[in-house]
């Protein structure tokens, strides 16, 4: 098997059409600004109604097996849906405005529609991506262990809409419970003739297989995910090629959120113009929130995408602990996005595009939320320990960056630095942000630069204190840093 | 890198597309990386990873460059160039990228440059002067120190300081892509992340010390070459190996008249740019057991030193008594061309034509008339175009390693299809194992084999056979076998015209030039009972004292008092391959000079200056048996010569394979 | 006048202690001059030391020694104790003031340059080769001195 892989791959490079993805993906941005968006004209939102909620069974009060998933409406015309025809389901989702919800928000319509490019005799592959890993974010889960069978259908849907042979839903090795809940879901499946050979007799050939992953956070990066599912260690591949040309077992492949996934099938039912109608344009869809940290009562809640931060954590979290003035930061998306501080979160709006504009990223929606009673340096140094952990070592940058960062971080948790080092832990994470293969690079060089962008103050009142603690005792070995400090001593 | 490939592809070039490197507009082949690209247009970017005959790694990062309308710096060497492109090779994004790599790469390294052996050519040297920071900003040096990673003990070859390592991966993929043995990997991950053979065991390779030339650091150094030299104090020269019939390009590295190591030199036909540990590190061999002084057996029957004179007096008085039928020569592995026809020229003043090879090969038929029957047609090159291949009763991994390589290399990138007639032997990639013996191999000639017919149907089908074989007693047939199959398939319309089929693969460095110069080959077919015989380096222990007459007369000349000086009466030193000027034609029929590196030792002299200097002083008056190679396992490849059998490395690389399993 | 009687008078004189006309010829051919001088001992050795103050500083001393063969004598051969009383460090030859017995003295012993017996440093190099030493068929030390003729025939091919 691994010669003719070998071989895809250097023929790969030199394909004509992956040169336009290439310029499609790399030299422009990832975003969907090819079409006009429609003018806004929604002014409010939150507060979501019941009736549009799409998964129905989020908290497992109800039966998550067959049964019960049929009757929350899953499985219901899967066959019409697919007997509708590849590009109907890939128009429909390019419709509603869907856009991944893995992190990365690359529109899930122009992603699948890679994918039905003239084939060449290889079959296709449709990857979920169930290795949910970021710190905060348990969204995938409650879909997997309550909801497994809105997955299994997004599979059939998605994997029809691109044309794809199988599905490979790769796992997080640490979700026991729910590989075992999504195991037991696809042998319903196969057993009702959902899946398999003429799946919902639709007389389309369709496999549901899952893997499960070994527990490395570099395994949710797509083409590390699909190293691992091929048996190698789970370390990113170059791209180009992409998985849509040479992927899982040097044939195209798509990979793609659960949640992105689970969702396809209900977005083919109730149309695309339905979920287009949450949320701001370029924006659109309902969206799995997982509120996290110094709030009253930490939940995982579908919302409308858009709503404001502030609503979201009030409403559904029943609010910061000590009231939302004792709040002090929100990591909006997940460990890797930079952190906003309390007077960015009061009127935020919980998309992609008004996070950017807040110099951070929707990224998973994982809420993570700091009171001031909370050491927020720590709380960061912690996560970069976490990404020192998890990097792979195959890049430069990341490798040693991450360590590097790791020890300057936990030394400012002390004090024990001089304010110029700020600056330099700062051109550092610019050094690492952006010169990686995979974003992990990215994503720990994220937090370091929220924190200093909105708490430097903090950084260097800290310093001081811990100058003035040991002023005239020697330092730890080093005479430069002493007269450092002095000198800090003396500016102030 | 491509010359060869072109002359047999069909599909017409692509359109070139134009790029722009620093503002300096170039047409360029379609799919080709920006690297290369840069490479064309005089701009060298560094790297560290990357490596021209490896798969792409792309991860040390050194490489980025700015590419207009991209948001981040691209791996040029990863990034295939497309229309209109415009690169910045010394933009300022570029050069802050090229900073930070650096600044990270030498955060964890060591920097002992002063006791580490790659000081001098080393890739992170260099590369941190003319791309890296001025000055370090890394002071958690005095906090946490910088990382440590045990050495690993991968057997007597390559020398390991894993801290020094970069993880630039390069060693892998020469183990898993050239080598074929994935020995080599990576265990733990970020800054844990640590290159390794996982469990502690031998680099098992033939090709093990190739790593030492591609690692960018000091990480893995050649341990018998160890803070011995440093690369500013070699003189370097030119030469060419002699340790198998290859003819790999190498450059023998002396100073002050000491061979202290040997790299491999580039050359897209024979060997790339990698050499077998046997070429590389045999040369202590050079230093031992070497003959210095000429020798003349004295009344009691001892060797004993004597002047070239009364040496080469006694040898002449013998050549001018002895009748033309009384006079023979064996010329061993490593005779070069011309003293090979000097002593041809002496013998046949003297009436006599008994000039034979150590190495045999058959004689019937045609035998060595035709050039073509006893050398490899196809060339080393030419393995890459080849579609099939049928190896008869060779291992052309331990008796031509680069060979085996250029086979390796074919299988991989051209779905070259192999076939082995011969014992089964670890070829470090798949091939269809046929049989064991010649009926296996008159069953595919006939067409009753599965194999004949993927033969038949093959463009450019090469059989490629052992020399070993054809110098046993079924070489003879197995021979005719060969060359008939090689014939019908070479006039098979498939087949293009100038494609040649038949390849003979020689195991020792003379053998080709030797019969070339009309040597017969194989001393069991000598006919003369010598009275006097020269032995020209015959080392292999074939020509044995019981065989001869009793009086007979035996004159070793030769650089190493191996068999051959065992059972000399006189004995004429002569230079090694890095001590003289001298022709060698390689199996596929290449000649090639060596060069003089050193001077040879004491009084040991040029080979052919000593068969002239005897020519002054003498006047005339007037198919069932399996088909075995030479070598089946590692262990047997380090020493099969003089050379080889005389240094400590390959004593200890024996001793390292049977005891690191 | 009576200056080059004097003269005269002690060249015969030189020539006479010597042992006539051909004896002093000899003398003169060894060692270019003829002194004569009063004897002032003889060691073991043959020396024989001799006094003439008539000579200026630094030549009223001087030693004859033993004839071997006409170039063969050193000035090594002068043994310590008389060395000094030759050279001036003392006015008292050992006739007058023998040495002191020192149980450390060792015999005194001429120079060795230029003879078989001279010191030739060793190589603290390493030996670049290391040469093959055929098998003795008969038992005997493997050792051999390269003949001295060779040596000089480096270069005949």
């Amino acid at each position: 098997m691994a010669k003719p892989l070998r071989r895809l791959q250097s023929n790969g490079i030199q394909g004509g059409q992956l040169q336009s993805l290439c310029r499609a993906l790399v030299c422009t941005r990832p975003s969907s600004t090819a079409a006009a968006p429609p003018p806004q004209t929604k002014t409010s939102f939150g507060n979501m109604k019941d009736e549009d909620r799409i998964f129905t069974n989020l908290y497992g009060r109800h039966d998550w097996k067959l049964a019960g998933a049929l009757q929350r409406g899953d499985w219901y015309k899967t066959k019409e849906i697919i007997l509708k025809g590849q590009d109907w389901i890939v128009k429909e989702t390019t419709k509603s405005g869907l856009r991944g919800r893995g992190g990365a928000g690359f529109p899930t319509g122009m992603k699948w529609g890679f994918m039905n490019k003239p084939g060449d005799g290889r079959p296709k592959y449709l990857v979920v991506n169930a290795d949910e890993g970021e710190p905060g974010t348990c969204k995938d889960r409650e879909i997997m262990r309550h909801d497994p069978h809105k997955l299994i259908e997004g599979c059939l849907v998605a994997g029809a809409g691109m044309g794809a042979r199988a599905a490979y839903i790769y796992i997080r090795g640490e979700f026991y419970n729910e590989a075992s809940n999504m195991q037991l879901a696809i042998n319903e499946a196969y057993r009702e003739g959902l899946i398999g050979r003429n799946a919902c007799g639709s007389g389309y050939d369709f496999d549901v297989y899952m893997h499960r992953g070994a527990g490395a956070y570099i395994c949710g990066e797509e083409t590390a995910l699909i190293e691992s599912l091929e048996g190698k260690q789970g370390k990113p591949r170059l791209k180009p090629p992409f998985p849509a040309d040479v992927g899982v077992f040097g044939c195209p492949t798509t990979v793609a959120n659960v949640e992105t996934v689970a969702v396809a099938p209900t977005i083919c039912r109730r149309g695309a113009d339905w979920f287009a109608s949450f949320g701001r344009p370029r924006n659109t869809g309902t969206k799995l929130f997982n509120i996290s940290g110094h709030v009253n009562h930490p939940c995982t809640v579908e919302e409308e995408m858009s709503v404001p931060l502030k609503l979201l954590i009030e409403k559904h979290a029943g609010g910061v602990i000590g009231g939302w003035d004792n709040l002090l930061a929100v990591i909006p998306g997940g460990s890797s996005t930079p952190l906003i501080p309390k007077s960015v979160c009061e009127d935020v709006l919980m998309d992609f595009d008004a996070l950017v504009e807040a110099q951070t990223g929707l990224g998973t929606a994982a809420v993570i939320v700091m009171n001031k009673q909370c050491d927020i340096i720590l709380a960061i140094a912690r996560l970069i320990e976490f990404y020192k952990h998890e990097s792979c070592g195959q890049c430069t940058p990341c490798r040693e960056g991450c360590s590097w960062m790791n020890t300057i971080m936990y030394r400012f948790v002390e004090g024990k630095a001089t304010p110029d080092e700020i600056d330099m832990l700062w051109e550092l994470s610019k050094q690492i942000e952006g010169h990686t293969i995979c974003a992990l690079g990215d994503g720990a060089a994220w937090p370091v630069q929220g924190l200093i962008r909105h708490f430097r103050p903090l950084l260097e009142g800290r310093m001081a204190d811990f100058a003035a603690k040991t002023a005239g005792e020697k330092l730890h070995g080093s005479l430069e840093l002493q007269t450092r400090v002095q000198l800090v001593q003396i500016t102030k | 890198m491509f010359c060869q490939t072109q002359h047999y592809a069909t599909a017409p070039a692509p359109e070139r597309i134009e790029v722009f490197v620093n503002d300096k507009s170039l047409l360029v082949d379609p799919g080709i990386t920006v690297l290369q690209a840069c490479a064309m247009a005089g701009v060298e970017i560094p790297r560290f990873c990357y490596h021209d005959r490896l798969s792409v790694a792309g991860n040390c990062r050194m490489c980025l460059v700015e590419v207009e309308r991209s948001i981040k710096p691209v791996a040029s060497c990863a990034m295939p160039v497309m229309k209109g492109m415009k690169i910045k090779t010394d933009s300022p994004m570029t050069r802050k990228a090229r900073e930070g790599v650096m600044e990270f790469l030498l955060v964890n390294h060591p920097l002992d440059c002063p006791i580490c052996d790659q000081g001098g050519e080393c890739d992170l040297q260099d590369q941190s002067m003319a791309f890296g920071s001025d000055r370090s900003r890394f002071v958690d040096n005095r906090f946490s120190g910088k990382r440590a990673v045990e050495d690993k003990n991968v057997g007597p070859l390559v020398k390991t300081i894993m801290t020094r390592c970069i993880h630039c991966t390069r060693c892998i993929r020469f183990a898993s892509e050239v080598a074929g043995v994935d020995d080599l990997g990576t265990t733990g991950r970020g800054s844990d992340m640590q290159v390794g053979t996982y469990v502690e065991k031998m680099f098992k390779s033939e090709l093990s010390g190739n790593v030492v030339d591609l690692c960018p650091v000091g990480a893995l150094t050649s341990k018998p070459y160890a803070f011995t030299a440093r690369p500013w104090e070699l003189r370097k020269t030119d030469s060419v190996d002699v340790m198998d019939a290859v003819g790999s390009n190498i450059v023998v590295n002396t100073r002050s008249g000491e061979v202290m190591r040997i790299l491999p030199r580039m050359n897209e036909d024979i060997n790339e740019e990698w050499i077998s540990d046997k070429t590389r590190y045999s040369y202590d061999g050079l230093k031992r057991q070497r003959l210095t002084k000429p020798m003349v057996k004295d009344d009691k029957g001892n060797l004993t030193p004597c002047t070239w004179e009364e040496a080469l007096v006694e040898v002449a008085q013998k050549l001018t008594q002895a009748n033309g039928n009384e006079v023979a020569a064996v010329a061993g592995g490593f005779a070069d061309a011309e003293s090979l026809v000097a002593m041809k020229d002496l013998l046949n003043k003297f009436d006599s034509e008994g000039l034979y090879t150590e190495e045999g090969f058959p004689s019937d038929g045609s035998g060595t008339d035709f050039r073509s029957s006893y050398i490899m047609n196809s060339t080393i090159a030419g393995i890459e175009d080849a579609d099939v291949l049928l190896i008869v009763g060779a291992n052309p991994r331990y008796e031509a390693p680069l060979v085996n390589a250029r086979i390796r290399k074919g299988w991989m990138h051209n779905d070259l299809q192999v076939g082995l007639v011969g014992t089964e032997v670890d070829l470090s990639y798949n091939y269809e194992h046929l049989g064991d013996t010649a009926a296996t191999l008159k069953e595919i000639a006939s067409g009753k084999h599965a194999f004949s017919k993927v033969l038949a149907n093959a463009e450019r089908p090469m059989i490629l056979v052992g020399n070993t074989i054809l110098q046993g007693h079924e070489g003879a047939a197995v021979h005719e076998v060969v060359a008939d199959m090689s014939h019908k398939l070479k006039s098979s319309k498939k087949v293009e015209k100038d494609w040649k089929v038949l390849n003979v693969l020689h195991r020792v460095a003379s053998q080709v030039a030797a019969l070339d110069i009309g040597y017969k080959p194989g001393v069991n077919k000598m006919t003369e009972k010598p009275k006097l015989l020269f032995l020209l380096g015959a080392d292999a222990g074939l020509v044995k004292r019981e065989d001869l007459p009793k009086d007979c007369f035996v004159v070793y000349q030769g650089h190493h008092g191996d068999q051959g000086a065992h059972m000399a009466d006189v004995i004429l030193p002569g230079a090694a391959y890095t001590e003289k000027t001298a022709t060698y034609v390689n199996t596929e029929g290449r000649a090639q000079q060596t060069r003089r590196a050193v001077t040879p030792p004491v009084y040991a002299r040029d080979d052919w200056k000593i068969i002239r200097a005897l020519s002054e002083g003498s006047k005339a008056q007037s198919l069932k048996q399996p088909l075995q190679p030479s070598i089946l396992e590692l262990k047997d490849f380090y020493m099969t010569d003089s050379i080889s059998r005389a240094s400590q490395t390959m004593a200890k690389c024996v001793n390292a394979v049977q005891t690191m399993k | 006048m009576s200056y080059f009687l004097n003269a005269i008078r002690t060249e015969l004189n030189a020539i006479k202690l010597a042992g006539g006309w051909k004896a002093s010829f000899y003398r003169i051919l060894r060692e270019t001059n003829l002194r004569t001088g009063s004897l002032v001992g003889t060691d073991k050795y043959g020396n024989k030391y001799f006094e003439n103050n008539a000579y200026f500083m630094s030549r009223n001393r001087f030693v004859v020694y033993p004839y071997v063969d006409r170039f063969d004598f050193d000035a090594s051969q002068v043994p310590a104790e008389w060395h000094r009383w030759l050279h001036y460090v003392t006015d008292h030859p050992p006739t007058i003031v023998p040495p002191e017995e020192r149980k450390f003295l060792q015999p005194h012993e001429t120079n060795k340059t230029g003879t078989k017996l001279e010191y030739v440093p060793y190589s603290t190099t390493r030996p670049k080769i290391e040469e093959w030493q055929p098998p003795r068929t008969i038992d005997e030390p493997n050792t051999w001195i390269y003949p001295a003729s060779c040596q000089l025939c480096t270069d005949l091919l």
